[in-house]
């Protein structure tokens, strides 16, 4: 059974065609990694999957995603539960201009949860999910913004998590970041995959390697390749992904 | 722990297996010597497949972390050094296997006596403790431990030498048991590369350990 799955998927912008028959299938508790070159498709792509480019005017999709084995773009499905379900974390740490304590019960509080008891705990829990809590236990009721690049993106993903989705989108989560923090994000992706289904977005060929089981390779709104990331570093099939992975293409 | 930690953990411990069954089959291939015992031999042939199928994954393993991981300082030097430890183990399994071959291909009559002329057994013995402290060292990472396997490899040696007169005399003496007498020279010559493969292994584990590398050099400033 597929966590996710993606059928013939075409996506336009207006006139414009930004996806060409993407199909893709991933496995449950794996982290996937969407690599190419700048323009190719894959924020666009990623945001299929919670359905954020609704948000975008004159925007169509055709094909089927389907997660959990459910079309999410049939008729009826409720958006709110599903972005529930699929959380997302982007490029810049984004924290909301509120505590530490209330960016991580934001989630919670508009999902309608009121039990203080529950949560506090919910809270505490996200944030030694991503090994934030040492740093910030002591300052839970100081302004999000006090903390370092590093700590906010790790926030931001404790935000994600306190809603207990069981996708994660990132997109390019540590391009912000500098080479510690970086790290502690990509521990800390190895460590939620036992949890979590994850597709990332990266520039960084070897964060693409050190974290994901799969790598699917975009060119111009086109799958090129899509396999063990094990394959792709060691002997991709086609030689654009090859020429990609190795630099010898922009 | 790191993911890398965990993946270097791993290639470690598939090392040792391979590395144990190695051992084993010098093991085996000793009993089998001594007691000219074929089945055993046999037995001992058939696992080199065994340990091939380990070096291809070794090597098939230190490639998929240099590309998915791109290690750097004693993260490096811990695959590179697996890297090579994996292809002396292949090698000493081939030479595990050569021996065994020798016992199946020898007849009945054979002279025990050059077992004992030759002090093969102990060399045997010899050979298969170095190759236990260096898996011993492997383990610990421990580079106290390899440093002991330099002098030990000079018995080695020595038996080997006198090996050619002994060998040179039975066999003036023996004009019957010259075939014999000459794979038992082949065998003594086996176990001297065995010392050799330990000693490489020795050197790449301080290599990665301590980052020195110990390759052309004597015996007295590798043991230092
Ligand atoms: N809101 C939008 N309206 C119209 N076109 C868009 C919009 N967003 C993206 N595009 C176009 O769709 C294509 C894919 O863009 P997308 O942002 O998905 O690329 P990307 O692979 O994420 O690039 P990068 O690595 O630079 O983030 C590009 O040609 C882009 O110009
Ligand atoms: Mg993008």
């Amino acid at each position: 059974m597929f966590k996710i799955e993606s059928k013939n998927v075409d996506f336009f912008y207006g006139s414009s065609q930004a996806l060409k028959n993407i199909n893709i299938a991933i496995k449950p508790n794996t982290v996937t990694a969407l690599i190419g070159p700048s323009g190719c498709g894959k924020s666009t792509y990623l945001r299929l999957f919670n359905r954020m480019n609704d948000l975008i005017d004159n925007t169509k999709i055709t094909g089927q995603i389907l997660i959990d084995g459910e079309d999410i773009y049939a008729k009826g499905v409720n958006v709110d539960s599903l972005r529930k379900k699929v959380g997302m974390v982007f490029q810049k740490p984004n924290p909301f201009p509120k505590t530490i304590f209330e960016n991580v019960a934001y989630g919670l509080r508009v999902n309608g949860i009121s039990d203080k008891k529950f949560i506090e705990e919910r809270v505490e829990t996200s944030i030694k999910q991503v090994a934030l809590w040492e740093e910030v236990k002591d300052k839970l009721k100081k302004s999000a913004f006090e903390l370092s690049g590093g700590q906010q993106q790790r926030l931001c993903i404790a935000r994600a998590l306190a809603i207990q989705p069981s996708v994660i989108l990132m997109d390019e989560p540590t391009s912000a970041l500098d080479p510690i923090s970086t790290s502690k994000v990509e521990e800390l992706i190895y460590e939620l995959k036992s949890k979590y289904t994850i597709v990332i977005v990266t520039h960084n060929m070897q964060q693409a390697g050190r974290v994901s089981d799969t790598t699917a390779f975009f060119y111009m709104g086109e799958l090129i390749e899509y396999d063990n990331t094990k394959n792709i570093f060691t002997h991709p099939k086609i030689e654009r992904t090859q020429n990609y992975i190795t630099g010898r293409f922009g | 722990m790191s993911h890398l930690e965990v993946e270097l953990q791993q290639l470690k411990a598939e090392t040792i297996k391979m590395w144990t069954l190695v051992n084993m089959q010098l093991r085996k291939g000793k009993e089998a010597l001594i007691n000219l015992d074929k089945d055993l031999a046999r037995e001992v042939m058939l696992s080199e497949r065994r340990v091939n199928a380990y070096e291809l994954k070794l090597d098939r393993d230190c490639e998929n972390i240099f590309a998915l991981f791109n290690p750097v300082a004693v993260d490096l030097r811990c695959v590179l050094a697996i890297l090579k430890i994996n292809s002396n183990l292949e090698r000493t399994g081939d030479i595990a296997e050569g021996i065994a071959k020798f016992v199946t291909n020898v007849d009945n009559t054979f002279d025990k006596s050059l077992l004992e002329i030759t002090r093969v057994v102990e060399m045997y013995e010899q050979a298969i403790s170095m190759m236990d402290e260096v898996l011993e060292a492997f383990d610990k990472e421990d580079t106290a431990i390899a440093r002991k396997v330099f002098l030990q490899d000079e018995i080695l040696d020595e038996i080997n030498i006198k090996a050619n007169k002994i060998i040179a005399n039975y066999i003036r003496n023996n004009t019957d048991n010259v075939e014999a007498a000459l794979y038992l020279l082949s065998i003594i010559r086996k176990l001297e590369r065995v010392g050799d493969q330990s000693k490489n292994m020795a050197e790449e584990i301080i290599f990665y350990i301590e980052a020195k590398v110990l390759k052309h050099r004597s015996v007295k400033e590798q043991s230092k």
